[in-house]
């Protein structure tokens, strides 16, 4: 039974058509990879998906819901969260502050205006068991700016998984990470969205054929193909589409 | 009320020329906006700057055609200082830094303006050669009117020359759907902004000179032509120059009939105006969606 | 934000020099502190958008005029009421017009945002200008400033120009408070979280619009409350109260004072009071001064006088991740 599902998805920009005619299901549980060349229209599906773009032709279904042009936050609400290629955290806030964002939208406090936030027991106690089952102990009070690379892109990671959420929806999760430490990345990853619905946008191929269940093929905005890992790697015409690049 | 046919013509030809002027104002602010993502709030100053230095030159010189030759080209001089010196320095600082930089010059050089010129309104006399009218619709017309829409739709026409067929203007057309362009065409970026931002204060202080002697100059005049451009550009479009020219002609309109219909409060219907616009399309009517 | 370096010892005598001001200044100064109370307030309502939420209403003195109308018109008609009553309701009359404001203005982002609220000021300008039946145009209308009458203190008369100051420091300093207070919300939090990052803010689950349109409402509170003690120490209301420069005066305090914390435009009120008044001496062009010394802190200090005072560099304008 589809989780989320992309029914014939068009987007384009001015005349550009960045995505033709996606459709697409993700499954309960799965672990599922998009891949494809540069410019393929792999963050752009997560754009329309997440409800930064509206598409211009086709619908996306959750859990049989319609969700097509429904405003990002209450995407998010509804379970579906995703982290971002390049590092959207809250650079000035602590870990624990950036931490303590998702969980405050988590537990629905977010119009609170009676009680103080660091007061508040069930938010505190929440944002302590997140950090601890996300390893963040270490670098809790440390501003987000002033964190390495590595640890910007875990606590990104974190930040989405925070939300509790239903989808995972994680994008180049391993972009620029030192190749040394992608293998312990990809553990905490593995560990992390264990037995959640998780989609991931990869270039890098041997962390696809680690994680995914299953694969789609986007090419200049068109589906190619969708299949298992071995299926994939016999696929002839992914081979030629991806002849030459990485 | 009863109006005839004729008031209504001699209204909309008022509002044509107010439109156009209009337009070469915010032609300018649209321009470096689109090019360089900088919205100029001191813009406007330009502007007043080239009617205030109309009135100085006209009464030293004793031609008006003189100072409309020169005011726009010291204007344009300060346009480009001022992008060198001042808002230069904001361009990794982030929007709010240029905004309150620009704000700050925008006070500023409105009070060096009344410090050096009074607080006074000036008139600068029309000049000789279209000081008469004419008659138009059974009522009499000034001729400089004319000669404003003349004068502005020719300046118009060598923008879009200008802009369609030459080098330069196609860069311009190419930055201002993406600003990175300019630097993959291999201009030099610095001396590039340096130009259109004086470009752009040339054109406004141009309309400065000529709008002088028809709307006369006052020390207000900075503020009211900022919140006009302002709303072209909300109306028309961020960075769009057909969206700012239809915006223009719109506003020119509105004020025009606004004043004919509730003089007390013309700004009423820009307002307006303005408030559907950002209800029913926020990006302007020719805007494009980021 | 970073901590202010002034331990508690520092804050009590902080405390009790604001509290004995009056018995040991001449009464000149005692009016320069009650308008730099009052300026503060308004410059705090404006930093809570502005620093704290990364919204700069260019515009927000129209919610301290509205204020300064609303109580003038009490006074005027209602002379007999309550003064803490007149208070609250000129504080709660910048509600509905900040709403209204709000809610054409949110939907634009920067320097969009910052001039659409610019319009609305300069409309409301216009009416009070033209409104001369209402509100007096730039003539303005005097007002008298009613008594106070405490359960345990008696009559206080408001005459004494001692007591404005009490009450306004009272007031103000409630005022603050409240805004501090605030902030350590989760509401607080929510509002600020997406200053810098309002996309993740919305991927977070946040309603950005929402979250913003309630607290930028919330702030006319406090800019109407300004305005309003601002006409019961004048007694005086005008298109003053609402002008551009009035206008640019609370941006100017706010970012000289220094955004990066809640105390910093009380600090920019000093200075600005302070500084015209000098200047105001030398030359009656000091506006101008005022617009360089501004322009010299957008460029060169971004911090504002209170970085003098925190620990460690406020960086405001640039706000983008390093990689360690």
């Amino acid at each position: 039974m589809g989780v989320l599902r992309l029914e014939n998805v068009y987007k384009d920009f001015s005349g550009l058509e960045v995505l033709c005619g996606i459709s697409l299901e993700i499954r309960r549980g799965e672990r599922h990879a998009i891949i494809g060349p540069n410019g393929a229209g792999k963050s752009t599906v997560f754009n329309v998906i997440t409800g930064f773009y509206k598409p211009s032709r086709g619908r996306i279904f959750f859990l049989d819901q319609d969700i097509t042009g429904w405003p990002i936050h209450k995407i998010a609400r509804l379970g579906i969260s995703r982290s971002f290629q390049i590092t959207s955290l809250f650079p000035k806030m602590t870990v624990f502050e950036n931490l303590r964002n998702a969980v405050v939208s988590k537990l629905n406090h977010r119009f609170n205006w009676t009680t103080l936030l660091n007061r508040s027991r069930e938010v505190q106690r929440e944002c302590e068991r997140v950090i601890e089952s996300l390893r963040l102990t270490s670098v809790r009070d440390v501003p987000a700016c002033e964190l390495s690379y590595g640890w910007q892109r875990r606590l990104e990671l974190s930040l989405t998984l925070a939300l509790d959420p239903f989808v995972i929806l994680l994008d180049e999760p391993t972009a620029g990470i030192d190749v040394k430490e992608t293998r312990s990345f990809v553990e905490f990853m593995k560990e992390t969205t264990e037995g959640k619905t998780l989609v991931m946008v990869e270039h890098d191929m041997d962390v696809v054929f680690d994680i995914a269940d299953r694969v789609t093929v986007l090419n200049n905005g068109k589906v190619l193909v969708t299949g298992t890992i071995h299926e994939i790697r016999e696929n002839e015409e992914v081979q030629k589409a991806y002849a030459g690049r990485k | 009320m009863d109006y005839s046919f004729g008031i209504y013509v001699i209204q909309a030809a008022q509002g044509l020329v107010y439109g156009m002027l209009l337009f070469l104002v915010a032609s300018g602010l649209t321009l470096v906006l689109g090019m360089m993502g900088v919205l100029n709030v001191a813009h406007a100053v330009f502007y007043m700057l080239g009617a205030y230095f109309a009135y100085s030159l006209t009464l030293h010189l004793g031609s008006f055609w003189l100072s409309l030759l020169i005011s726009p080209v010291i204007v344009g001089a300060v346009g480009v200082l001022i992008e060198r010196f001042l808002i230069r320095k904001t361009y990794t600082g982030g929007h709010h830094q240029q905004l309150l930089l620009t704000f700050g010059l925008f006070f500023i050089l409105g009070e060096l303006v009344r410090v050096i010129w009074g607080t006074a309104p000036l008139e600068v006399p029309t000049p000789e050669l279209f000081t008469g009218s004419i008659p138009l619709m059974g009522m009499i017309y000034p001729t400089y009117r004319l000669f404003i829409l003349g004068f502005s739709f020719l300046v118009l026409l060598g923008m879009a020359l200008v802009l369609s067929r030459t080098r330069i203007g196609i860069i311009i057309r190419a930055a201002v759907t993406d600003a990175g362009m300019v630097e993959a065409l291999g201009v030099n970026t610095p001396v590039f902004f340096m130009g259109v931002f004086g470009g752009g204060a040339f054109l406004a202080a141009l309309a400065g000179v000529i709008a002088a002697p028809f709307l006369s100059v006052y020390s207000g005049m900075g503020l009211d032509a900022l919140l006009d451009c302002f709303v072209v550009i909300v109306v028309g479009g961020f960075g769009s120059l057909l969206g700012a020219f239809i915006a223009s002609l719109m506003m020119g309109q509105l004020h025009s009939f606004g004043i004919l219909w509730v003089p007390k409060l013309a700004i009423v219907f820009q307002f307006l105006l303005m408030a559907v616009v950002l209800i029913l399309r926020p990006t302007g009517l020719f805007g494009e969606k980021e | 934000m970073r901590g202010l370096r002034l331990d508690t010892l520092g804050r009590g005598i902080a405390i009790i020099l604001l509290l004995l001001l009056p018995q040991f200044l001449p009464l000149i100064y005692i009016h320069l502190a009650t308008e730099i109370l009052i300026y503060a307030l308004f410059a705090v309502s404006f930093n809570l958008l502005f620093g704290y939420g990364g919204l700069l209403p260019f515009g927000h003195v129209a919610l301290f005029g509205v204020g300064a109308y609303v109580a003038a018109l009490i006074f005027k008609h209602f002379p007999g009421m309550y003064l803490p009553l007149t208070l609250l309701l000129t504080a709660l009359s910048g509600v509905p017009i900040a709403a209204i404001i709000g809610f054409f203005c949110l939907r634009l982002k920067g320097a969009y945002f910052a001039l659409i609220s610019l319009a609305f000021q300069m409309f409301l300008y216009a009416i009070a200008m033209k409104w001369r039946s209402l509100a007096y145009g730039d003539d303005g209308m005097t007002v008298n400033r009613p008594d106070l009458y405490l359960p345990v203190l008696g009559n206080l008369s408001m005459r004494s120009i001692e007591n404005v100051y009490y009450l306004t420091l009272v007031i103000v300093a409630i005022g603050i408070l409240a805004c501090y207070l605030f902030l350590k919300t989760p509401l607080g939090n929510s509002f600020v979280c997406m200053r810098e990052r309002d996309i993740r803010a919305s991927y977070l689950g946040y309603d950005v619009f929402l979250t913003r349109f309630t607290v930028f409402s919330a702030s006319g509170i406090l800019a109407a409350l300004a305005g309003g003690l601002f006409v019961f120490f004048e007694e005086f209301v005008a298109t003053s109260c609402i002008d551009l420069n009035m206008g640019i005066s609370v941006v100017f305090m706010t970012v000289i004072g220094g955004p990066g914390h809640y105390l910093g435009p009380v600090l920019g009120a000093a200075f600005y009071i302070f500084f015209q008044d000098w200047i105001s001496s030398l030359t009656k062009h000091w506006w101008v001064f005022m617009g360089i010394v501004f322009v010299g802190v957008v460029l060169y200090f971004e911090g504002g006088l209170v970085s003098l005072f925190t620990n460690g560099k406020v960086r405001l304008w640039a706000s983008r991740l390093k990689g360690g």
